[in-house]
């Protein structure tokens, strides 16, 4: 049985191109037009995965108040959000709404795929059905990740990551000392923009420090990148 | 230098125009003398009149008068126009009539006496000149300047005067100076039968005399003379006193209109530079207008002018933000589109393709990933304000951030060579590492981008007392004349790129400008010395 996943966008050329490419994938695609339509098809059936525009129609910001009303309906459901908006101010927001991950329309449908599949991984990991293998799960002294649930934890305590972030610090984590120039770690984050990276790695570097004050194992290093320290 | 008469100078000159009433009262006063003079010529011919007018038809009274011993040459003064004196005149008889010429002397100076006045003096003469009856003298007022304590003031302000206005002038009681009479042209009438006025002055700078005389008549022939005379004191001492006066008067009004004027003018040019100060300061070195200039509530021109500037000011806000938004909105609003345009060519992608759509294809997703980039760049300087606003200052030591990432630029550009000066010491500046290490970012992609081949990229951080200066420098095309006027104005168009691989959109430095006014700086951009390269530099505030 293929996975439900719901797209909910107002541009219908989009919205054919990635129903029609989830479909290729085996998946099965509700796809929604507006906030109204999408919110009467989640309370008749929950989809596994939802897609969410911010701006729906002549709603502006219809795609916040739909994540927190899916949200409210499903604490596990995965939401993605996939907007032309880029602003650190509605990524902060999108966020904060519950959704597990914030991409900008640029992203390429590899990339998006990609998370797809990650965040199902994660559902099946925490479900219990899958079997987590050795090399999905590795430890940096404090820092355990676990690739599988897409989840991390800092001397025990979770931290909650978005996908973008924890493969932020994935790949950093991986090679510690090793510098990831921008570039890689916009690869290996599936990201487009080299621009957010630094904004991303300020809301790591803050999200650990409020679990541990002390937090810096993530080096600037000017001019390249980042590096995991040791 | 260029002389710049402010708006207050220029009002004082023009209310140097205001001397001109002084003048304009010293004429009036100068016609009301004349007139007042002529007045009292009028007076003293009818007194003339009036006492001719006892002595008409009584040779008795004029026949004889004691002769004083006068000289021929007193008879030959004496001669009236178109008379000859063929000889010597035989001594008169004189003493004999002088007995009875005595008592008639006196009735004369009878009449006289009751007309006797202080300031008048009245003589009544025969053909001859001889003066038969005299009374009363010029008198003289007295002087108000002349006794007692004068304060300093007004004795300052009286020698003022005295430096503008005619005294009144001495009265030298001459006498019976018959010589002066004789030479009056008044007398000479008088006794040709006219009645006749003069003005004169008694002797040298002394006071003005104004005589009047009267014949007088013993049937058709002229027996002599009434000569009256009087000093014109009273009316040029009221003539000084209105003078005076008008000179006090004026001289107040015109130190309060000037003052008042010089008031004025200063409330003016002090709103007016007011004025300008707000709008100079509206709009800040980077082009934008960082406050608006409160409309003045005036109802005037200047506060017109305060209000439509306001109003423009507001609109080339307005403005201003819409072109700031412009790039992030436009950036916003082509994504979707391009976001249609990625996901139909990866979605054709899974189609099986023809083999020569397969370059097409290639084509098309190298313009789109093109695009993305200039879309990403466009809403980078949006995001970078975003940031900027929640950023919090540190104190950083930038020594060692540009240290390192110059080791990245040495693997970032491997063709490259970098030369770097630094200071012996760290330099501590306030602000954000990462921002200051993408500042840096900026000016070195932008110096490698119209770097000449094979030239080192030369990048230099030194201190000075207060200051820190961060500078790149690179060989290759100068900058456009002017570039200092239009700083904002994008880079792509005015030099050729040399090493052209990504969008360039002058959002570089204007990205770098901006993290540069983040850390209190100020970036520069201009050519080097010789014109081989061009120098930007940040100089920052030492922290």
């Amino acid at each position: 049985m293929g996975r439900r996943i719901a797209i909910v966008e107002d541009e219908a050329a989009i919205r054919a191109n990635y129903a029609e490419a989830l479909a290729r994938q085996g998946y099965e695609v509700s796809a929604h037009a507006d906030r109204p339509s999408a919110l009467a098809a989640f309370r008749a059936r929950l989809p596994d995965l939802a897609i969410i525009d911010i701006g729906l129609g002549d709603e502006p910001e219809g795609g916040f108040t739909l994540c927190g009303e899916l949200r409210a309906m499903s604490v596990r459901l995965p939401i993605l959000f996939l907007t032309a908006r880029d602003s650190d101010f509605d990524i902060v927001s999108g966020l904060r709404l519950g959704a597990d991950d914030y991409l900008t329309k640029d992203v390429s449908l590899t990339h998006l795929l990609a998370r797809i599949a990650a965040l199902f991984r994660r559902v099946d990991a925490l479900a219990g059905a899958g079997v987590a293998s050795q090399e999905e799960q590795f430890e940096r002294g404090p820092l355990a990740l676990d690739a599988m649930r897409l989840a991390a934890s800092w001397r025990g305590q979770p931290v909650a990551l978005t996908l973008t972030e924890f493969w932020i610090v994935h790949t950093l984590a991986r090679v510690p000392g090793h510098v990831k120039s921008r570039d890689q770690l916009m690869h290996d984050a599936r990201l487009v923009d080299d621009g957010t990276i630094t904004s991303h790695v300020k809301r790591i570097r803050r999200k650990f420090a409020t679990i541990d004050p002390s937090f810096d194992a993530i080096e600037s290093v000017y001019g390249m990148g980042y590096r995991w320290k040791h | 230098m260029r002389l710049r008469p402010g708006l207050r100078l220029q009002l004082a000159l023009l209310s140097l125009l205001l001397l001109a009433l002084p003048w304009v009262g010293y004429r009036y006063v100068q016609e009301m003398e004349a007139f007042l003079l002529d007045g009292q010529r009028q007076a003293l011919v009818a007194t003339a009149r009036a006492v001719a007018t006892a002595l008409h038809d009584r040779p008795q009274l004029m026949a004889a008068r004691p002769h004083t011993g006068r000289s021929t040459l007193e008879a030959e003064r004496s001669l009236l126009p178109g008379e000859e004196l063929l000889d010597a005149p035989p001594p008169r008889p004189l003493a004999r009539e002088s007995e009875a010429g005595g008592e008639r002397v006196a009735e004369v100076e009878a009449i006289l006496r009751g007309l006797e006045r202080t300031t008048s003096r009245i003589w009544v003469i025969n053909r001859d000149l001889r003066v038969l009856a005299l009374a009363g003298r010029l008198g003289t007022a007295a002087d108000p300047a002349a006794g007692g304590a004068v304060p300093w003031w007004r004795r300052a302000w009286l020698a003022l005067l005295g430096r503008i206005l005619s005294p009144p002038g001495e009265i030298v009681d001459a006498g019976l100076d018959t010589a002066t009479l004789a030479s009056g042209r008044e007398v000479y009438e008088a006794l040709l039968g006219a009645a006749g006025s003069r003005v004169r002055r008694e002797g040298n700078g002394g006071a003005l005399i104004v005589s009047a005389a009267h014949p007088i008549w013993s049937g058709d022939r002229v027996l002599g003379a009434v000569v009256v005379e009087e000093s014109t004191d009273s009316i040029l001492s009221l003539r000084n006193q209105a003078l005076e006066r008008l000179l006090a008067l004026t001289l107040a009004g015109c130190v309060v209109a000037a003052a008042v004027v010089l008031g004025f003018a200063s409330r003016l040019s002090s709103r007016i530079r007011r004025l300008r100060d707000e709008a100079e300061n509206a709009i800040d070195a980077r082009g934008r207008i960082t406050a608006l200039v409160t409309g003045s509530a005036a109802r005037d021109e200047i506060g017109d002018l305060s209000r439509s500037f306001s109003a423009l000011l507001d609109r080339i806000a307005r403005h201003h933000a819409y072109l700031e938004n412009l790039a992030s909105r436009l950036s916003h609003e082509l994504r979707t589109p391009v976001a249609v345009v990625r996901s139909s060519l990866e979605n054709l992608h899974a189609e099986t393709l023809p083999e020569g759509a397969r370059t097409y294809m290639e084509r098309a997703e190298a313009g789109l990933a093109r695009l993305s980039r200039i879309l990403s760049r466009m809403s980078e300087a949006t995001r970078l304000e975003q940031a900027l606003a929640t950023t919090e200052s540190e104190r950083f030591d930038l020594r060692g951030v540009v240290e390192e990432c110059v080791a990245g630029y040495r693997l970032a550009y491997p063709g490259r060579a970098f030369d770097l000066r630094l200071p012996g010491y760290p330099v501590w500046v306030r602000g954000a590492p990462d921002l200051a290490a993408q500042m840096l970012d900026k000016l070195v992609d932008n110096a490698a981008g119209f770097a000449d081949a094979d030239t080192p990229i030369r990048i230099e951080l030194a201190f000075q007392t207060t200051s820190a200066t961060l500078a790149v420098s690179n060989a290759g095309p100068p900058l456009p004349p002017h570039f200092d006027e239009r700083p904002f104005e994008s880079l792509a168009g005015a030099r050729p790129r040399t090493n052209s691989g990504e969008p360039h959109l002058g959002l570089g430095l204007y990205v770098a400008r901006l993290i540069a006014a983040f850390h209190g700086g100020t970036l520069r951009i201009a050519n080097l010395a010789g014109g081989e390269g061009v120098r930007a530099s940040v100089e920052l505030r030492l922290a």
